[in-house]
Formats: C-alpha cells, structure tokens, sequence
C-alpha cells in the first residue's frame, strides 16, 4: 500500500477558529471550554429508565426466565397474572423455583394414580393456603370481587381472575402432551381447577 | 454532589450562577438504563385458560350424566378428531406435510360453531395423544386449543385422551 501525505488535520488544516478564537493565558483573552449541554440528554434518559421500570413493574414478577425454556406460540393476548408458577423445562419440572422431578422420571413412571406425588404434595399445600387467604379476603378487591364473580357464574375477565385454585403453566413448546397430563390431573387433584397455559405472541 | 463556584468577576464581586455537577448523575441513569435493557423480557407473554376436566385413569368410566352433545377433538401426531359426543359423528383431518392441517381444523370448528348444537355454547374438550413412538408436543395441544379460542369456544376444558366425551374408536 503506498504511502500518502496525511490528510487535513483538526485544529491544523481545519482551525475551528470560532471555538478557539482566543487561546492563550493572558488575563485578556476568553476561556477556550466549550460546554456540552446535556439537558436534553439526561431528559432522554431519565424517559428511558421510567419506561423500562415500568415494564419491569408490570411483567417481571409473573414469570421467570428459565434457560432453554421456549414457550409454545399462540394468537392470544389474554394477560397474565399473578399465581403459582409450575415450570416445565426439557429436564425438570419445577414448582416455584424448586425442584420437583425430572421430566425422564415422570415419563417413566406408569403408576395407577396418574399424578405426581411430588408436585401433588406441594400444590396441595399452596391450595389450601390460598384458600385460606381467600376465605379472610387477604387479596385485592378487584380479585375479591372475581371471587364472588366466579360463585355465581359469571365469567371472569383476563387477568382478574380470582386466586383460587388458579396456576400458571409455563412449559416448553416440545414438552410431551403425556406429561402435560399428569400435570393438569396432579393440578386439578390438588384442587387447581383454572389453569393458565403461558404463550408467546405471534 | 459538586457545584463549581463561579470565578468572580474583573470588579471583584462574586458571581451568582451556580453548575451542578450532572456528570455523576449521567453516569448512574446510562448504567441503569444500560442493565435494564439487558436484562428487560421483550416478549409478549400472554396465556391460554383451560378448565382441567374429564375423567382420569383413576375412574374406570367415562362420565355418561351429561346430556349436552360435547365437542370433543383428539390431537394425535398425525391427524386430528373432531367427534360429537351422543351423535357420535367424527371427523379426521390427517397431517398436511409436516404439520398439522391447522387450516382445514379451524373451518371445520368453525362450522361446529355455526351448527345448531353450539350456537350460543362456547365449551370445548381438547385431548392430546402421545406415544414414544409418536410423540405429541405441547406446542401442538396449545395450536388447538388457541384455535378454538378464536373460532369462539372460548371455555377450553383440557382432558386425558380416555377422558373425551366423544373418542373415535380405532
């Protein structure tokens, strides 16, 4: 590659004189800083970090990231809300973060009850709970209101559904149907009657 | 939190304008803003509500008191039935390629939907079928199900295979 003659130069070829119009030290001549004003700057990221906080505010307690775990696309846009969370990976089976079974275990195991023990112990547990906490009204009053709703029949809407005997599944797109089933029945064993599927939007 | 004091002016007096120091306050918003794009779930979760129902290996029976024709579809790894329970009319719709003819299952739902037994009804049982030879994937049940969400019958009730009001016999 040959060798060519530098181009122009900040300061040299180009001399930016309005910025540098009077450099030097002597007590006559204008300071040289030239301030950025970065008002706009911080209003941008001050929009920036409220939006994103409130994204976080509204979704990120309701499910957890699970790695591997690809939920199953569907059109539906019902929202979400907040109740126990039975997670199915393509090794484990969880129930709250902790560790229930394996997936290759509970494939395995053809017993007459149909359900998992594991899981049915620990939902059984959560279901009575709520329960509980339903009976003394320690929930919102939209939910409690869902509650009354839901004994007289009338339809619930998305995402106020009330909290009894209500569970999220978040599985993965590949999980085989026979341990979707064993779950559904372990749920619904367990008294979680109104289970909610979690998809991805198309 | 800094404040540069203004040099006092050639008559001595000092100036009153005051510069706050907003660099420390810019570092901190670019590295919150930074970690919450990061770590921020951009996908829409939204969720598919299904009333577990049907019987399961521990009765011996299917329930038989219910006097309403059910509509019952059976997703298996290479077709798909749609029966009506008491009528016991069946419908198979086999795999279209690769996939599942998701098309011709949502005509034929929706033409259940028009007919006078589902009119002004909107409950539906879906069932998955898998074996290790011929594995059905959750993908798949919850395509059905989303399906019959659209096509209106939006109370979903999901069962084991042997618990379907309407199973075809094979």
């Amino acid at each position: 590659m040959p060798v060519t003659p530098a181009g122009p130069r900040l300061y040299h070829s180009i001399r930016f004189k309005q910025l540098v119009k009077h450099t030097g030290s002597s007590a006559s001549s204008r300071a040289s800083n030239v301030s950025m004003n970065l008002v706009p700057f911080v209003d941008m990221m001050t929009i920036l970090v409220t939006f994103l906080l409130m994204v976080f505010a509204a979704e990120g307690q309701l499910l957890q990231a699970q790695k591997g775990l690809e939920l199953p696309i569907a059109e539906s846009r019902d929202t979400l809300q907040q109740a126990p969370v039975i997670i199915v990976t393509k090794t484990e089976i969880t129930y709250q973060g902790q560790l229930v079974a394996t997936t290759d275990s509970v494939l395995k195991d053809d017993s007459p009850t149909f359900k998992i023990d594991a899981l049915y112990e620990r939902l059984d547990a959560a279901a009575k709970k709520i329960k509980e906490d339903v009976g003394l009204g320690k929930m919102p009053k939209e939910l409690a209101k869902a509650c009354e709703d839901a004994k007289q029949n009338i339809r619930p809407q998305p995402g106020k559904i009330c909290p009894d005997g209500l569970a999220i599944l978040q599985a993965d797109e590949a999980t085989d149907v026979r341990l979707i089933n064993k779950i559904v029945n372990t749920a619904k064993a367990a008294g979680f009657d109104n289970l909610l599927f979690a998809v991805k939007n198309k | 939190m800094g404040a540069a004091v203004g040099t006092e002016s050639s008559g001595g007096r000092k100036s009153v304008n005051l510069e706050l120091n907003i660099v420390p306050f810019i570092d901190v918003m670019s590295c919150l803003a930074a970690f919450l794009l990061i770590t921020a779930v951009w996908v829409n979760i939204a969720e598919i509500n299904i009333q577990p129902k049907g019987k399961n290996r521990d009765l011996t029976q299917v329930q038989q008191d219910d006097e309403h024709v059910t509509l019952s579809v059976l997703v298996q790894a290479d077709r798909i039935w749609v029966g009506l329970s008491r009528v016991n009319e069946f419908q198979e719709i086999p795999k279209k390629g690769d996939q599942q003819d998701w098309e011709k299952f949502e005509t034929t739902l929706k033409e259940h939907k028009a007919s006078a037994f589902f009119a002004d009804r909107s409950d539906i049982e879906v069932a998955g079928e898998s074996t290790t030879q011929s594995p059905v994937t959750y993908q798949d049940v919850i395509h059905a199900m989303d399906v019959a969400v659209k096509v209106g019958f939006i109370d979903v009730g999901l069962t084991d295979p042997a618990g379907l009001a309407a199973r075809p016999q094979m």
